[in-house]
């Protein structure tokens, strides 16, 4: 069987009764309810390719830019999104403990104040293109810092090395 | 009650505890860190025991939390400033559904109501499956006492702290290494440099004469310039030669005498320590290895052994000769003359810190280059076995562009390190310099004043001296970060010494030579961690000779049955009987000697495939180990190896193909003569005509000889005599394959699906 692809209005996303899903209408009126949306490339690509999943895990649709969805489907999807995939963004490095192989930040996100324990520094901190961090720590929690290079003087000299 | 002593998977927040009603007997809490809207709740601390600074501008939550009783949750909610209960009589299941970086616990109500009520990181993943577990297992009429103590568990094994001083452990339930006596550490390291003490004191007194030794020249050379040149005494000059020269001939030999020694010495420590580690490592339980990777066990065995020894030594060797170095120069400048000895000691405070802030500013630089360096051979490691492949797509130049530009992310960064490293031993010469020049200053002026008692030589010493000086200022500044780096070594390493062994005494237990083959599990039920059942309720006869065929789907127990058979786990409820002796009172390492076992990935030692074969009975004759062979079906390609049964294998027995190693596996387990088989998926990996030839080896094998054989392809069953149908840990059929055939239950469907399969696969080669 194919892959069915929205890429415009030929669906309409919609809010779920079940908290965090969606439902999802295609223009011929068929309605398939309480769909799980998931990035195919959460780390790539954060806003292509987001499949769309019933509660068995089989894939209904995939959705192939959010940015081409009608405005209200791309709002629905884009509050589900958020909810389901709680990357924090780290805005602030305020203090660092590096001790017996453990590396342990403490930082400010947008989400509040969070301690960061990172086992594996050379598998968990990863520069991406343009300064942008993506950081695993040891229970697989994932953080993002947007721009390495607009932190702070104190948060750069803390990350000074392992990164 | 009092919430504050409630077992709890972290503190309960006051404002929750408060919100709690003291007259219900609550059981145990589960604390979130997350609020509904994904906002962090109060963190732990970053140093424990000391004073956080606290940031004003983000306002952190209370967490909230759910409290359990015997028959009811209550949510407390201090960001919603609410307090609901739930009684389990209303609650249909609670499972945790796991997002992306957080996961949230929902119950399904027996109204069909499907509620989230809370909301958590993957931190508490963990935890929440326990409570939820705790619920769904009190709801279906378990104890919940027992279901409790279960939760308890679970929430121990996940204490990654240590509870005295707040240090993250090593894994859950680890020893701190820091709250660990001081003297234990040393009397454990200690037993490894007893044997060596008598060489270790000879070095030391080597050390001591060395020393003083290499602190005569610049007394010579002081009598040179002040006495003997002056006054033309010839004679006295050519005696100093002589005896510089014999004193430098001992100072020589014994350094050399003192290396080989060292080495010698420390060779065995490291000996005896990488001995003992992987002595111990091969006794370790195999839930051991389900928590350290093989790679972490290998590098303990290997670098943490050398750091400890490379420690050890320093510790008993160049701080002693350090130290005394230090002194006896203080000491002879001293005596020479006060004043230029402070002056030339103005420069070390600098030297001490300047060493230890290049140390940390260097530090980031190397690991900066390591991740470079890593980088480009992780790409070699790709590419360069894959060269086929990179041919095949014409990517080489693709290849040759992303390999230059890793190399020059290298290049930049360890040449902007080198811009430290070059700097700073200079900077330190610059300040050695320095004082040299002051001396020169302060010194030459008073050695050219009459009556000062400084003579021309003296100074002339006393800067020879100064020089020697500052190699023990850089050595002790030092010393502490070499202490935290071993230290972190010593704890890998007493990790394996000090962890808890299969059994006590190997030689404890009932030694069967053979045994008949009767198996009987009763009311088997294990959990790895206690936190998921694997194996639930599980209870069959196997009578000797049985053929029994195990099917399931992935991860519905299986191999954890064989694993529990074969003793690689012991903590499992209810008894296994095995000719009617409970399992747990044989000696594990005999039992496995009456087993055969062959696995689905065969592993083949890098050694010859006669020694592979005869690696259960090293003292089996040539002809036993041809006779397996022949059985296995593995005699006739053995044969055409240029090398024979001399060919050897690598890692992993690369050379042979997986069929071929299959057959090796299995006249291994052949050679043992073993009373029970095990066969897991033996043939789940090969090809259809490799599987027939191993088939026919395993139909020669099983002849008279209880076996268990797991399969997907129950093709592969056709000699079962019984079958055991496996789902989520239980056994849900059981019987022979006509009984279940006829019974048209999970087993029927299986064999549907695969001769569906079949022919399909037959349709399609006509």
């Amino acid at each position: 069987m194919s892959i069915r692809y929205i890429d415009c209005d030929e669906a309409r996303i919609m809010p779920s009764e079940t908290e965090y899903h969606v439902d999802l209408e295609w223009f011929g009126g068929e309605t398939v309810k309480n769909l799980e949306a998931k990035r195919l490339f959460p780390v790539s690509g954060l806003f292509q390719y987001i499949a769309l999943l019933d509660s068995s895990g089989k894939e209904v649709a995939i959705v192939r830019n959010i940015d081409h969805l009608m405005p209200e489907s791309k709002k629905v999807l884009l509050a589900v999104l958020n909810e389901y995939y709680m990357v924090p963004k780290i805005t602030k490095v305020l203090d660092k403990h590096d001790k017996f192989g453990v590396l342990k930040f403490m930082v400010e996100t947008e989400r509040g104040i969070r301690t960061i324990e990172i086992r594996n520094r050379h598998n968990d901190l990863k520069l991406m293109y343009e300064g942008r961090v993506l950081i695993r720590d040891a229970d697989d929690n994932r953080y993002e810092i947007e721009n390495i290079d607009a932190l702070d003087r104190h948060s750069r000299s803390l990350l000074n090395g392992e990164i | 009650m009092d919430i504050s002593q409630l077992l709890t998977n972290k503190s309960i927040p006051t404002v929750v505890a408060e919100k709690a009603d003291p007259q219900t007997e609550y059981l145990f809490a589960l604390v979130s860190d997350l609020s509904r809207d994904a906002r962090y709740t109060e963190d732990k601390k970053l140093h424990p025991g000391k004073k956080q600074k606290k940031n004003q501008d983000i306002k952190m939550f209370a967490a909230d939390s759910i409290l359990f009783t015997k028959d009811a949750l209550t949510i407390i909610s201090p960001t919603e400033d609410s307090v609901r209960r739930i009684a389990f009589s209303d609650i249909q299941s609670v499972a945790v559904k796991r997002m992306y970086g957080n996961a949230y616990l929902k119950i399904e109500k027996k109204n069909e109501e499907t509620e989230v009520i809370l909301r958590f990181t993957y931190q508490i993943t963990v935890s929440a499956e326990a409570a939820a577990r705790y619920v769904n297992n009190v709801i279906a009429g378990e104890d919940y006492t027992e279901e409790v103590k279960t939760v308890q568990e679970s929430y121990e094994r996940l204490q990654c702290v240590c509870p005295n001083c707040g240090r993250t452990l090593l894994r859950p339930g680890a020893t701190c290494i820091h709250c660990r006596s001081k003297r234990q550490i040393v009397s454990r390291l200690a037993k490894y440099v007893k044997p060596e003490l008598k060489l270790l004191i000879l070095c030391i007194v080597n050390c001591v004469i060395t020393t003083t030794i290499a602190l005569i020249p610049p007394y010579t050379n002081q009598m040179i310039v002040d006495d003997f040149v002056p006054n033309k005494n010839y004679k006295a000059m050519l005696w100093m030669v002589v005896f510089m020269f014999v004193a430098y001939v001992v100072h020589y030999g014994l350094m050399a005498h003192r290396s080989y020694l060292l080495r010698a010495a420390g060779n065995r420590i490291v000996m005896n320590l990488r001995s003992d580690v992987y002595e111990r490592a091969q006794y370790l339980p195999m839930r051991f290895y389900d928590k350290t990777p093989t790679g972490s066990v290998i590098n303990r065995i290997s670098s943490d052994s050398l750091v400890i020894q490379s420690f050890i030594l320093n510790i008993s060797q160049n701080i002693i000769v350090q130290s005394m170095l230090l002194v006896g120069i203080i000491v002879i400048m001293l005596s020479m003359n006060w004043w230029l000895t402070l002056i030339s000691l103005l420069p070390v405070p600098l030297v001490v810190v300047g060493s230890r802030i290049f140390r940390k500013k260097i530090a980031p630089y190397y690991r900066k280059i390591w991740r470079r360096w890593s980088a480009v051979t992780s790409l070699l490691t790709d590419t360069i076995p894959c060269v086929r492949v990179v041919k095949t797509f014409a990517a080489e130049k693709r290849a040759v562009n992303k390999f230059k530009e890793y190399n020059e992310d290298w290049r930049i960064m360890d040449t902007n390190a080198s811009k430290i490293t070059s700097i700073y031993p200079q900077a330190v010469n610059f300040l050695i310099t320095i004082g040299t020049l002051a001396i020169w200053a302060f010194g030459g002026r008073m050695a050219m004043e009459e009556g000062s008692g400084l003579t021309l030589g003296t100074l002339v010493a006393f800067i020879s001296y100064t020089s020697i000086f500052y190699n023990p200022i850089n050595y002790l500044a030092n010393l502490s970060d070499t202490y935290q780096n071993t230290l972190a070594s010593v704890e890998r390493v007493l990790d394996i010494l000090d962890a808890d062994l299969e059994v006590d005494d190997e030689d404890e237990g009932i030694k069967p030579k053979s045994v008949k083959g009767k198996i009987e599990f009763k009311n088997i039920n294990f959990s790895f961690d206690r936190s998921k059942k694997v194996l639930s309720d599980v209870n069959f006869v196997i009578e000797p000779g049985d053929v029994v065929g195990i099917v399931g789907t992935t991860g519905s127990g299986k191999s954890t049955l064989i694993n529990i058979l074969l003793r690689f786990y012991d903590n499992y409820e209810g008894t296994i009987y095995v000719d009617d002796v409970d399992l747990k009172e044989y000696n594990p390492g005999a039992f496995r000697e009456v087993i055969g076992y062959v696995q689905q990935e065969p592993m083949m030692f890098r050694d010859t495939i006669f020694n592979n074969i005869a690696y259960g009975r090293p003292d089996a004759q040539v002809e036993e180990v041809f006779n397996a062979a022949e059985i296995a079906n593995a005699h006739s390609f053995i044969v055409k190896q240029p090398d024979g049964y001399d060919s050897m294998l690598g890692e992993r027995g690369i050379g042979l193909s997986g069929g071929e190693k299959q057959r090796v596996s299995i006249a291994r387990a052949v050679l043992k003569n073993p009373s029970i088989l095990i066969f897991d998926e033996a043939t789940a990996a090969v090809d259809s005509e490799t599987e027939s030839l191993i088939q026919e080896a395993i139909d020669r094998m099983i002849s008279g000889r209880t076996t268990l054989m797991i399969a997907h392809r129950l093709s592969t069953l056709r000699k079962a005599n019984k079958i055991i149908v496996m789902e989520n840990g239980k056994i849900i059929e059981m019987g022979s394959q006509e009984e279940l055939l006829a019974k048209q239950g999970k087993y029927y469907t299986l064999v549907q699906i695969q001769n569906m399969g079949s022919k399909q696969q037959a349709k399609e080669e006509v």
